[in-house]
């Protein structure tokens, strides 16, 4: 879930606006049509000296959708697109959607997609700071539950997302890390195909 | 004469008592009672089980439910924030929950402590017989984006256990709570669904409440449709709001109807205006009816009221006695003319008793109501048209329309012709052969669903609600007694195995039981057995970087948790969505249920509680269906009894052979009505039979006033006409009700009054002759009416009839 909201907040500011530059934000990350590279998440436990990391590959298509595919420590792959969060099996991809909150973010998540913000705007305070080249976007939540489960969510950029985190009601953290996104033009065959069936 | 003075003064008193007592028990408002379920048999169980049925109906009668629908998600949740502010300004709800605003903390407290207990069976099978599976499950979730929201933190759940238990509330997955706004959501086919529960201050068995409800619902659903929205309903208080709005407009356009076209009747018989305070019994006997009926029940119900409607044509019957005999006269005087039919108005008034007060020995409490009303009525009656009536008519030179006795005796001459021709017994042949075809294609159908009207737009959207939701609450549960909670959980266990199977082979929706909230010891037993070897299988946990020391120290702390027991997890907050399935010790035990969710299969639900200690199926619907099947024998009985009983009395003035005619012909009638609603394709009901019943009684009536003879054959003819008419015209009217029973009932009704009458001029003395001119038979009731009618006062001699006329002039 903390996950599936930092990734809300990294297309949220493609869609959200306000005074400053969010208009400009918005649409200075909604350019690109095609976004991928390597994404780092690590784990701050307060019982723990180290983060759990991991590390991955997402491709994310305005058209189709995103593929999330986690690499190490072990190997998954997601698929999110309008039918709900999907995860590759042997057997192919399985739905996952109904199965616990799970499927609801994938469709706020896909709210968000397609600009459809009024929702997000009412359960968080933005505020945006910095210029167009190095921005800070902080999200704090305004219902009573969101708030029993985390205190804030920050997004920093330039061009393009780069990290966002997210600090737990109960004090532990997630940092998100996209270092090096790359704007593309076009899905690879392999791409194609796993956005496909 | 003193007696003609004291007598209406007497009533006067009487009335005025009347008056002063329903006023007294109007105090406080109406003493309506609406629940027409109210009205059924009390359940044949112990205290326990009708303690359990009370469990299961209460949020059947004071829950509403709402689904309210839009293509945008956003939009839904606005909607029911809305519809959920306008409900609760209008505090007729004692709770409102459109959105979770739970307490984490509460619920995080519980699953630190008893999460190994709150497990669901899915999660203990994988845990006991696939460990690794387990394991590898829970440590992709460590990186899982997209799982679902933990309550616990990891550092308090590294094995996942909390994370899986936490499913347990939410066990049927459709309905999901929005992060956001904690609404509650549906998605189906593009829509968005909120769900909003209301729980309302008063029952349904209030006599505003519905109403109020209905009209919210109503109210919300405009706001809804407004705004491009769909808002599904679903709830007791709609049904009963649809039966009292039903049973307000029956009463007043039945009740109205019948009042207005008998005042015409009346106007155009006898052309007299006066003649209308013969309409003062019908008031005084709806308002004895009532009153004895709050005397006796503390409440009258308003179905009583649409049934007792029907006492207004038996109520006017009495006047009509002695009205009628105005066409045999031209003097016709009030107080005579009341001596003369004085005998015939008392018994009559026995006979209906009789008829009426067989119904209360039936167990049904809606029908020794209706008993109570219609008897008390029928005395006041009673005494109203022999006590007041007369002195009110005194005086009152009556010139009824001669078109009608002319009508009257042209169909007698038919009739006299038709039977010169073919004689009694080959018509009464043929009556055989139809009422040997009706009966043979008559069925016999009792559904107590027939006591609610139809309402196919509420069904329709509590289907829909039970497909969106897969809540379909059904009447049926069952009810499991043991000695303590251990033993209660083993057995509810041992079903719950038997009813998975009914579930997966389609008899079910689905099933809750306290097994599924607290699994049984022993099977929680292999559980902390299985936990024990879980250290052989935890390696990729400990690849994944989290500490062995932090995985050693969570799982001797779970070991060394005592047990939850059944009361400790249902006073947490995951235990709320069972509560109302436990209910608690008592000297013999304690008892739970399990609530199903329908449609059920009866014969696998009872195959799945076979041979099971402690495990009772209750079935109320269809125990009381099985009762309205067996107390249809009974009535058949208590018709018999009843027909023996009038049969007895008649005899008195009759002699048994006459008396035999008198009861034999309404009996015919009734079986001829019976016929006929075989030949309809209409189901024999418990109410249609009673319908029948009663049509003895009110027959009896008719082939009385025929056999007393007064005033010749076309006059009593004319009479029953009359009084058949008036009764037919409150009891026909009751077949445009849209209660089924009800209607079932008019129908019965109106045909028994039918035959009735074209059966009455059989139990004329003269047509025992084969004709009507014999004016020589004298009879017992000769004997005992002579005195009454005394021929110098009244004008005439009692029998002379269609010569009357001209004796008369």
């Amino acid at each position: 879930m903390i996950r599936a909201l930092l990734l809300a907040g990294l297309l949220l500011c493609a869609s959200l606006a306000q005074a400053f530059d969010l208009e400009q934000l918005s649409a200075q990350l909604a350019k690109p049509a095609l976004l991928r590279g390597p994404f780092i998440q690590e784990k701050h436990l307060r019982a723990l000296p180290q983060p759990l990391t991991s590390k991955g590959l997402f491709v994310l298509s305005a058209e189709h959708g995103l593929l999330w595919q986690l690499r190490s420590p072990l190997h998954l792959d997601y698929r999110i697109d309008a039918n709900g969060i999907a995860r590759r099996t042997k057997q192919g991809w399985q739905q996952q959607a109904g199965q616990d909150s799970a499927g609801q973010q994938s469709r706020l998540f896909l709210a968000v997609l397609k600009g459809d913000h009024a929702g997000l705007a009412r359960d968080f305070e933005l505020h945006l700071g910095g210029s167009a080249d190095a921005w800070q976007l902080s999200l704090t939540p305004r219902s009573l539950l969101l708030k029993q489960i985390f205190s804030v969510i920050q997004i920093q950029g330039g061009a393009l997302v780069e990290r966002i985190e997210l600090q737990e009601a109960q004090g532990d953290s997630t940092l998100l890390r996209l270092p090096d996104s790359q704007t593309g033009n076009s899905l690879s065959e392999q791409e194609r195909n796993d956005f496909a069936d | 004469m003193p007696i003609e003075r004291y007598l209406p003064r007497l009533f006067g008193v009487l009335l005025l008592a009347l008056l002063a007592l329903t006023a007294w028990q109007w105090r406080n408002g109406p003493p309506l009672a609406t629940s027409l379920l109210s009205l059924l048999p009390h359940g044949a169980g112990d205290q326990l089980v009708q303690r359990a049925e009370q469990r299961m109906q209460e949020p059947l009668n004071r829950e509403v439910l709402l689904l309210i629908g839009h293509p945008q998600r956003e939009q839904a949740i606005e909607l029911v924030r809305q519809v959920a502010e306008d409900w609760r300004t209008t505090q007729r709800f004692e709770r409102l929950q459109w959105r979770l605003d739970a307490d984490l903390s509460a619920l995080r407290q519980q699953l630190r402590s008893s999460r190994l207990d709150l497990l669901p069976a899915a999660a203990r099978a994988q845990l006991i017989e696939q460990p690794e599976a387990f394991i590898q499950q829970r440590a992709a979730q460590l990186f899982d984006a997209f799982a679902g929201y933990s309550l616990l933190p990891l550092e308090q759940d590294w094995l996942g256990i909390g994370a899986r238990a936490q499913q347990t509330l939410n066990p049927q997955q459709r309905i999901q709570a929005d992060l956001g706004s904690g609404a509650l959501l549906l998605q189906d086919q593009g829509m968005t669904w909120t769900l909003l529960r209301a729980r309302t201050r008063d029952g349904a068995f209030d006599l505003q409440a519905p109403a109020e409800i209905a009209a919210a619902v109503h109210r919300a659903r405009d706001t809804v449709g407004a705004q491009g929205g769909q808002l599904l309903a679903a709830s007791g208080m709609l049904y009963a709001a649809a039966g009292q709005a039903t049973a307000a407009r029956e009463i007043s356009w039945i009740g109205g109807g019948a009042l207005l076209a008998t005042l015409l009747l009346l106007l155009l018989a006898y052309r007299r205006a006066r003649v209308l305070v013969s309409l003062l019994p019908v008031g005084v006997a709806l308002l004895a009816g009532s009153s004895a009926c709050v005397l006796l029940f503390g409440q009258v119900n308003i179905m009583t009221l649409v049934l007792g409607t029907s006492l207004i044509g038996v109520a006017l019957d009495f006047a009509q006695h002695y009205l009628s005999k105005s066409w045999g006269q031209s003097n016709w005087h009030s107080w005579s003319a009341l001596r003369a039919t004085l005998p015939g108005l008392s018994l009559s008034l026995a006979t209906n008793l009789i008829g009426y007060l067989a119904l209360a020995f039936t167990p049904f409490p809606a029908l020794t109501q209706v008993a109570v009303f219609s008897a008390a009525g029928l005395i006041a009656a009673y005494l109203c048209a022999v006590c007041l009536l007369p002195a009110w008519l005194s005086g009152l030179r009556l010139s009824p329309a001669p078109a009608l006795l002319g009508g009257s005796q042209r169909l007698l001459a038919w009739r006299a012709a038709l039977l010169a021709k073919t004689g009694s017994g080959p018509l009464l042949g043929l009556l055989a052969l139809f009422c040997v075809g009706g009966l043979l294609q008559l069925h016999s159908q009792n559904d107590l669903r027939q006591w609610l009207g139809q309402q196919p737009q509420l069904l329709a959207e509590a289907q829909q609600i039970a497909e969106l939701t897969g809540q379909q609450p059904t009447s049926q549960f069952f009810l499991v007694r043991a000695a303590d909670p251990q033993q209660l959980l083993q057995r509810q266990a041992a079903l719950s195995a038997r009813l998975d199977q009914v579930v997966a082979s389609d008899q079910l929706r689905s099933y809750r039981s306290l097994n599924q909230l607290l699994a049984p010891a022993s099977q929680r037993l292999a559980l902390r057995e299985a936990l024990q070897a879980l250290p052989q299988h935890w390696q990729p946990l400990l690849a994944a970087g989290i500490p062995e020391a932090a995985l050693r120290a969570e799982l001797e702390q779970l070991l060394d948790t005592p047990p939850t027991n059944l009361e400790q997890a249902l006073a947490g907050p995951f235990g709320e969505g069972w509560r109302p399935l436990w209910l608690g010790r008592s000297d013999s035990g304690v008892a739970g249920l399990i609530s199903l969710q329908g449609p059920a299969d009866m014969p696998s639900l009872r195959a799945a509680a076979e041979g099971l200690d402690g495990v009772q199926l209750v079935d109320r619907l269809g125990e009381l269906n099985g009762l309205f099947a067996a107390t249809q024998l009974s009535a058949a009985e208590l018709k018999l009894t009843s027909c023996v009983a009038i049969l007895l009395l008649l005899s008195l003035p009759f002699g048994l052979r006459g008396a035999l005619r008198v009861v034999c012909l309404p009996l015919l009638a009734a079986l001829t009505a019976l016929a006929c609603l075989g030949w309809l394709g209409q189901p024999l009901t418990l109410f249609s039979l009673f319908g029948l019943l009663l049509i003895t009684a009110i027959g009896v009536d008719y082939t009385i006033l025929m056999r007393e003879n007064i005033g010749g054959p076309a006059v009593s003819l004319l009479g029953t006409l009359l009084a058949a008419l008036t009764s037919w015209l409150s009891f026909g009217l009751l077949l445009v009700s849209q209660t089924p029973v009800i209607a079932n009932f008019g129908l019965a009704v109106s045909l028994g009054l039918f035959f009735c009458f074209l059966l009455a001029p059989w139990a004329s003395p003269a047509t025992r002759r084969g004709t009507t001119q014999n004016t020589d038979q004298t009879t017992v009731w000769d004997e005992l009416s002579r005195p009454m009618a005394n021929p110098s006062t009244y004008g005439c001699p009692p029998r002379a009839a269609p010569r009357l006329d001209k004796d008369c002039q």
